[in-house]
């Protein structure tokens, strides 16, 4: 059959361009030995996928009692022809269970996203380190990189029974995407070269992203959490709507396309909405519609927006595991509203969530060690990929104050300041010694890192060093206190750092930096702020420097906001710049430092350049980029983030570790459905 | 008891009388010294601080409190701290200290430290208590550390200080606006008092909560914390002025119908002297308890708001900002001493009460 | 009398609509609007929200209009009944505050009733003993209760209540009671749950009512009427309850008005440390999110209870003080 050999061949394709291995993940898993003493780090691993499709299929008792009775049509024909085969982690699992969780409000719509994950078209193994299949059953990309073809699972339905084929893809493609009123600016995902590319359907089960340009790049980015391959869970709720399918069936009916839009004006009125948009905007969020059509592995039953998020399993699930047992084995999933952190922790302590990653303090690992046996719980720690949890995110745009300006666009000041820095000092204090100290390059293990040798590049305590280098750029003459003056009126230079209490307490590292700035004769002035108002400043370029993650750039193209300045939702780097670089130059200004420009420029070429190509460009970019010190990088590669996990002693096919990376929507990757209560 | 001449008694002014009434009352004197005491402290708290409050140390991240050692080995009076080091362990990951009593540091009385100025004036480094030829990591713990390894005692000294001096600005600011309006609107009454109760109305619904995020947010980003924080103080005192305006119209109300007022009246004294020299010090008594609690009461608010993160922050220091320090389950878990900064919050409150109980004992006219 | 009560009445309304534009004017002060708060709440939370996602974000929301426009509008609907959307819930205003407004009242009530049946004896107790040991004994527990900052003890009782007794901690409810439906036994289950946030919001005011009642009370038995009370015969608790008491009530009564009020805000701390599904922490993440009506509403709704709150202190001021009464007439 055309299609099996298509695939296989595809896959074979597929298999040719994974790198890293898992070998080599594993190694470095091994090298790290200072956290093994802990016990707490385990083998990256997950279940893996199979193509051998099971003979025959069962599925969950309850939904086998519907079945008799007539009202839900047999396993066999809910799955898919070809329904994608897990093989557990340890073992076949059992039906039943209700997976207990914390959110901290309708903000937190992330929490269940992530559970979501297998609802994209194409993903990463739980080792975040190769493209594998999910809803869509294999891809193709065409020699030339202009075409990106998916092809579906025949017979794969949404989970109120309607059929998911290519109209779907149409109907999001027309009739959402190219409406201005839902949309209203299209997408740099599916644009290449500057030109807006084109969804096609070429059959029932086979759809083709078709560009004017050769965009290689393409199957990553419908592999990654971006717009167009997030899928539609995250990339469909909080009014927007992107993720390249919808359930066509069902939203039609919210459109005026398909009846007036009098009539559908005059429906949202009826039902408490301002006009049809909004209402479409709530009808297709997921998180607030249980009546919404998804493909993930349970569905909204009581929405976000009240004291308990539940979901209840999807008996269209396209996953089955390799006895034939449709996924997943737990039946439902119930988030408790928990006002704040401290809660979340102390109930997680308390064994009142059966795993949860999610909300948990790295500060707190003591307390939650100890309370193992009383919680009934075990705690993984999983490393991230990302080189610094905390990084000094500099605006090389400053205009308010034109001194202060100067010299954070210059170099050597931003290599100055990475060199007064004790990271080892920040590492014990705030990370309890778990995170490598260095400069904000992803991990060695990924394949864009420029090597081992730019970890710490710049990215020392080189006290002498910096002292002679700040001396060296003219800022010679000190105040009383030891403190450097500025240039252009004898006053103390001060450098603002902005930080924001959020997952980890960015104002304390601050305060320990600018503790350690003392030495080099730097005043840094760490000022705390709420939220909204840190990120609106830094959109405007108010700020200096900006305390901040720099997540998901272990996989650059993929999510580049915190490390280039690349798009408008992201001043930290100087607005400017990022308007002329999302504008083509159209507007903001063009980058002075020729640095910054051949980054942005090397970027920009990415996409038309086939993967062994692109992953050299993108360790040409980290190589300048580290080196320029665009962003000064603390300490990384930690449990910080969603990294320490405590799963309930009653769950197995547990993970000893899992992938801590944007791509790979913790814990999604790692497949929650294959998960069961041994009791 | 002590029995005061009889004769002394009978011509004693007014004040004379507040006086020695108010020495009877215990708990009042010795309130009253303690207040002195902490004001005294609050002027002198960089030159009690054993180390810098501001400088951070990995090294002695959350020490438990230390004992001073007053005697050497060979019986003489040598105070001094015992060398520590900390590992930390990587199964439970925690830092485990181990005190190593042969290395003894010897404590300097009136030492040379981290400099600061003394009274705002002139500059000095000389400090109660340092440590003679100290090692990267040795410190006078006597309350022990924080996370970021910054002796706690050092930091409370700094943190009483700036802690009562807000209070006092905000307690002087609503006592003057809460009198003023309160008995103007009493007095006068008729559209005068309509117009300041509304105003009165609509600043008490205002929750204060609101008041402050908004502000904070709007002052310019370049303030020092400090200078934002006196700002809000000041606001914040502008809404605190009402409670004390209306309790004042409750009872001015109420002493109008007095038979003394009208006696005044009909003596032919004018408004002034009437409200001023009459009215007042009949329930002058009210007003000293209302003060007595309205400066714990800022005092709290400030800790309140530095908790929520609207007040002063990091790196300012301030009981607020070490209650907060304190405010999570690792602190309760594994550095309980943190929780000490609350002692002189509490202290100081009640000393505050106790105060105000006495001078309103000893000044009621009627007593 | 009525002429009294109309015009009242009428002050009452200006106040409110005062309170109003104060309200919405503070919601406004900070810079940028709900959709800046939303993108970095994302961004905090590992999500990100590129240009296209803010610009749909906003044109949903109608953002960027004019403020009094924003006010106009929100006021014209305030007055239909529609209180709006809360932006960061996506319900209506409404439910959101009613999911929680009736644990709020019932939490306060609980907070308040302890609050007197404690302050009241125990401050005429005081006054009556007065510098006796229990007077003393008394005192000082009462200002261990200011003085000691609320939001402190609720963290402290929640984790030590956690170590020694393993119980669930936080919230006003165990999780697995959350999604039940009303019954007897999640009555029950509140029960349990309430006397420890109510014991601990109640300390703070207990203390100042015991003052306050006590500071009263010495001021009235000083009197002249007392003594001859006492002279005519009068048991002693007729003496002190029929006439100084009451009289000593006048302050409490010009305090009633703001009792709501400041419990839903007093009480806002300890309700986020404890985790309780309150009014208080609402009101603070709405207005960290600039959650426009959600915000403004829970605020109006504050300035409608104090206003009605007063109207309510003024009649029961002219009933205890029948001085006052007379005048008014």
């Amino acid at each position: 059959m055309t299609t099996r050999r298509k695939f296989l061949g595809a896959s074979a394709a597929l298999a040719a361009v994974t790198a890293p291995t898992v070998d080599a993940l594993a190694q470095a898993v091994t090298a790290k030995s200072a956290f093994d003493q802990s016990g707490l780090v385990g083998k990256l691993e997950g279940p893996t996928q199979v193509t051998t499709i099971p003979s025959s299929f069962k599925e969950a008792p309850q939904l086998g009692e519907l079945v008799k009775a007539g009202k839900l049509p047999p396993v066999a024909s809910r799955l898919p022809a070809e329904p994608l085969v897990l093989k557990p982690l340890e073992s076949i699992g059992r039906y039943g269970g209700t997976w207990r969780r914390a959110f901290i409000g309708p903000s937190d719509g992330e929490n269940g996203n992530r559970i979501m994950a297998s609802d994209k078209l194409l993903f990463w193994d739980p080792t975040g380190s190769k493209i594998v299949p999910s809803v869509a059953k294999s891809h193709e990309l065409s020699a030339d990189g202009k075409t990106t073809t998916l092809f579906l699972r025949k017979g794969m339905k949404w989970s109120d029974g309607a059929p998911f084929t290519a109209d779907d893809f149409v109907f999001w493609f027309e009739d959402l995407y190219g409406n201005k009123d839902i949309v209203p600016s299209p997408i740099p995902d599916m644009s290449a070269g500057g030109k807006p590319g084109r969804l096609v359907k070429i059959d029932e089960t086979t759809v083709q992203f078709q560009f004017d340009n050769p965009n290689y790049l393409f199957p990553s980015l419908l592999a990654g959490d971006t717009l167009i391959g997030g899928g539609q869970a995250v990339r469909q709720s909080n009014g927007n709507t992107y993720a390249a399918y919808a359930p066509a069936h069902y939203l039609k009916q919210f459109l005026p396309k398909y009846s007036s839009e009098a009539e559908v004006n005059r429906r949202a009125r009826e039902a408490g909405f301002d006009n049809w948009v909004r209402m479409l905007h709530v009808r297709k969020d997921w998180q607030l519609n249980p009546e919404l059509p998804t493909l993930g592995p349970w569905k909204t039953v009581r929405p976000i927006n009240t004291p308990t998020w539940a979901m209840d399993r999807n008996p269209y699930y396209y996953v089955v595991d390799t006895e034939g047992n449709q996924l997943p084995y737990i039946d439902k999933v119930i988030m408790s509203l928990a006002e704040n952190i401290e809660v979340v922790n102390l109930k997680a302590m308390a064994g009142e969530f059966d795993l949860q990653e999610r909300h948990i303090d790295l500060a707190k690992l003591p307390v939650i060690l100890e309370n193992r046996d009383r919680g009934k719980y075990d705690v993984h720690l999983d490393l991230a990929y990302n080189g610094a949890d905390t990084t000094l995110h500099i605006n090389m745009n400053h205009t308010a104050d034109a001194e202060v300006g100067k010299w954070l666009g210059t170099a050597d000041f931003r290599r100055a300041l990475s060199l007064g820095i004790d990271r080892d000092q920040l590492n014990e204090t705030f990370w309890l010694g778990l995170a490598t100290p260095g400069s904000t390059a992803p991990a060695e293990v990924m394949p864009e890192s420029p090597g081992p040798e730019w970890r710490k590049k710049w990215s020392v305590l080189d006290i002498a060093q910096a002292n002679r280098m700040l001396d060296g750029l003219g800022l010679t003459k000190k105040d009383s206190e030891g403190y450097r003056v500025r240039t252009d009126n004898g006053q103390r230079l001060v450098i603002q750092l902005t930080a924001v209490k959020a997952f980890m307490d960015w104002p304390a590292h601050a305060q320990m930096i600018a503790q350690q700035w003392r030495k080099i004769g730097i005043y840094g002035d760490v000022k705390e702020q709420e939220r909204g108002l840190a990120f609106q400043r830094a959109s405007a370029g108010d700020h200096h420097i900006l305390v901040w993650t720099n997540g998901g750039t272990e996989l650059l193209y993929l999510y580049p906001l915190w490390a280039l300045p690349v798009s408008t939702a992201n001043g930290s780097y100087g607005p400017e710049t990022a308007r002329w670089y999302a504008s083509n130059g159209a507007q903001g200004t063009k980058p002075s430092d020729p640095h910054m420009l051949r980054a942005l420029e090397l970027f920009r070429s990415a996409a038309a350049q086939k993967e062994e190509e692109r992953n050299k460009t993108a360790q040409e970019i980290w190589k300048i980029m580290v080196d320029q010190q665009f962003h000064i990088g603390v300490c990384g590669q930690s449990p910080a983030l969603m990294g320490v996990r405590l799963a309930s002693r009653r769950l197995g096919n547990i993970p000893g570790r899992v992938c801590i990376a944007q791509h790979c929507r913790t814990p999604g990757s790692s497949h929650p459905s294959t998960w069961y209560y041994k009791s | 008891m002590a029995q005061i001449d009889s004769e002394k008694y009978a011509v004693a002014t007014q004040l004379q009388l507040t006086w020695w009434r108010f020495r009877r009352h215990r708990l009042a004197m010795v309130s009253m010294v303690l207040v002195l005491l902490f004001y005294l402290l609050a002027v002198f708290a960089d030159f009690l601080a054993t180390t810098d409050p501001h400088a951070t140390d990995a090294r002695t991240s959350y020490i438990a409190p230390q004992p001073i050692h007053l005697f050497d080995d060979d019986g003489s009076f040598r105070p001094h701290v015992s060398g520590i080091k900390g590992v930390r362990d990587m199964r439970t990951f925690k830092l485990v200290y181990t005190v190593d009593p042969s290395r003894k540091v010897y404590i300097d009385f009136f030492g040379r430290g981290y400099s600061y100025n003394l009274f705002g004036l002139f500059e000095t480094d000389r400090h109660l208590m340092t440590l003679k030829n100290p090692e990267r990591g040795d410190g006078i713990f006597i309350m022990g550390t924080d996370l970021l390894g910054r002796d706690l005692w050092s930091r409370l000294m700094v943190a009483t200080r700036v802690s009562l001096t807000i209070g006092l600005v905000g307690v002087t600011i609503s006592l003057f606006l809460g009198v003023l309006l309160g008995g103007v609107s009493a007095v006068y009454g008729g559209l005068v008092d309509t117009v300041i109760q509304r105003i009165i109305e609509v600043v008490r619904s205002m929750p204060t909560i609101p008041l402050w995020l908004g502000l904070a947010a709007a002052l310019p980003n370049d303030w020092s914390v400090l200078q934002i924080y006196f700002a809000i103080t000041i606001i914040i005192s502008l809404l605190a002025w009402t409670d004390l305006a209306r309790v004042v119209r409750g009872k001015f109300l109420a002493l109008k119908e007095e038979d003394f007022v009208m006696a005044a009246e009909l003596a032919g004294a004018s408004q002034g002297r009437i409200i001023f020299r009459h009215m007042l010090p009949s329930f002058a008594s009210h007003i000293i308890a209302a003060v007595s609690l309205a400066l714990p009461a800022m005092i709290i608010s400030e800790t309140s708001l530095s908790f929520l993160g609207l007040g002063l922050r990091p790196p300012a220091i301030s009981w607020g900002i070490l209650l907060q320090d304190a405010q999570n389950i690792q602190t309760l878990a594994l550095a309980p001493w943190l929780l000490l900064s609350a002692i002189p919050v509490v202290v100081v409150i009640l000393a505050f009460n106790f105060l105000g109980d006495g001078l309103r004992d000893a000044a009621d006219p009627y007593g | 009398m009525i002429a009294f009560i109309t015009r009242r009445l009428l002050l009452g309304v200006l106040t409110v609509w005062l309170i109003s534009v104060l309200s919405f004017v503070i919601i406004q002060l900070p810079p940028g609007d709900f959709v800046d708060a939303y993108i970095a709440q994302l961004s905090a939370s590992g999500s990100q929200v590129s240009a296209a996602e803010a610009d749909s974000l906003r044109h949903l929301y109608g953002l960027g209009e004019p403020f009094y426009v924003q006010y106009g509008k929100w006021l014209a609907r305030i007055i239909t009944g529609d209180f709006g959307e809360s932006m960061e819930w996506r319900r209506p205003v409404t439910e959101v505050i009613g999911d929680r407004i009736w644990l709020t009242l019932l939490l306060s009530f609980a907070a308040l009733l302890l609050t007197w049946s404690l302050a009241l004896p125990i401050g005429i107790f005081s006054a009556v003993r007065q510098y006796s040991f229990a007077d003393y004994a008394f005192t000082l527990i009462g200002f261990i209760g200011i003085a000691v900052p609320n939001f402190l003890l609720a963290l402290v009782i929640m984790y030590f209540s956690f170590v020694w007794f393993g119980t669930s901690v936080g919230g006003l409810f165990s999780a697995e009671m959350t999604l039940a439906p009303w019954s007897l036994a999640k009555v029950w289950d509140l029960m349990k749950h309430l006397p420890l946030p109510a014991l601990i919001l109640a300390l703070g005011g207990t203390a100042q009512l015991i003052r306050i009642m006590r500071a009263n009370l010495l001021d009235e038995l000083r009197r002249p009427y007392v003594v001859t009370a006492r002279a005519k015969g009068l048991s002693e608790t007729r003496v002190i309850v029929k006439y100084p008491v009451r009289a000593a009530l006048n302050p409490f009564a010009s305090n009633i008005a703001y009792l709501f009020p400041y419990l839903v805000s007093g009480s806002i701390i300890v309700s986020i440390v404890l985790g309780l599904p309150t009014v208080g922490p609402l009101l603070v993440k709405a207005l960290v999110a600039q959650d426009m009506f959600l915000a403004g509403t829970i605020v109006l709704l504050l300035g409608v209870m104090t206003v009605v709150g007063t109207f309510i202190s003024d009649l029961v001021l002219m009933w205890v003080d029948p001085r006052i009464r007379h005048q008014m007439d």
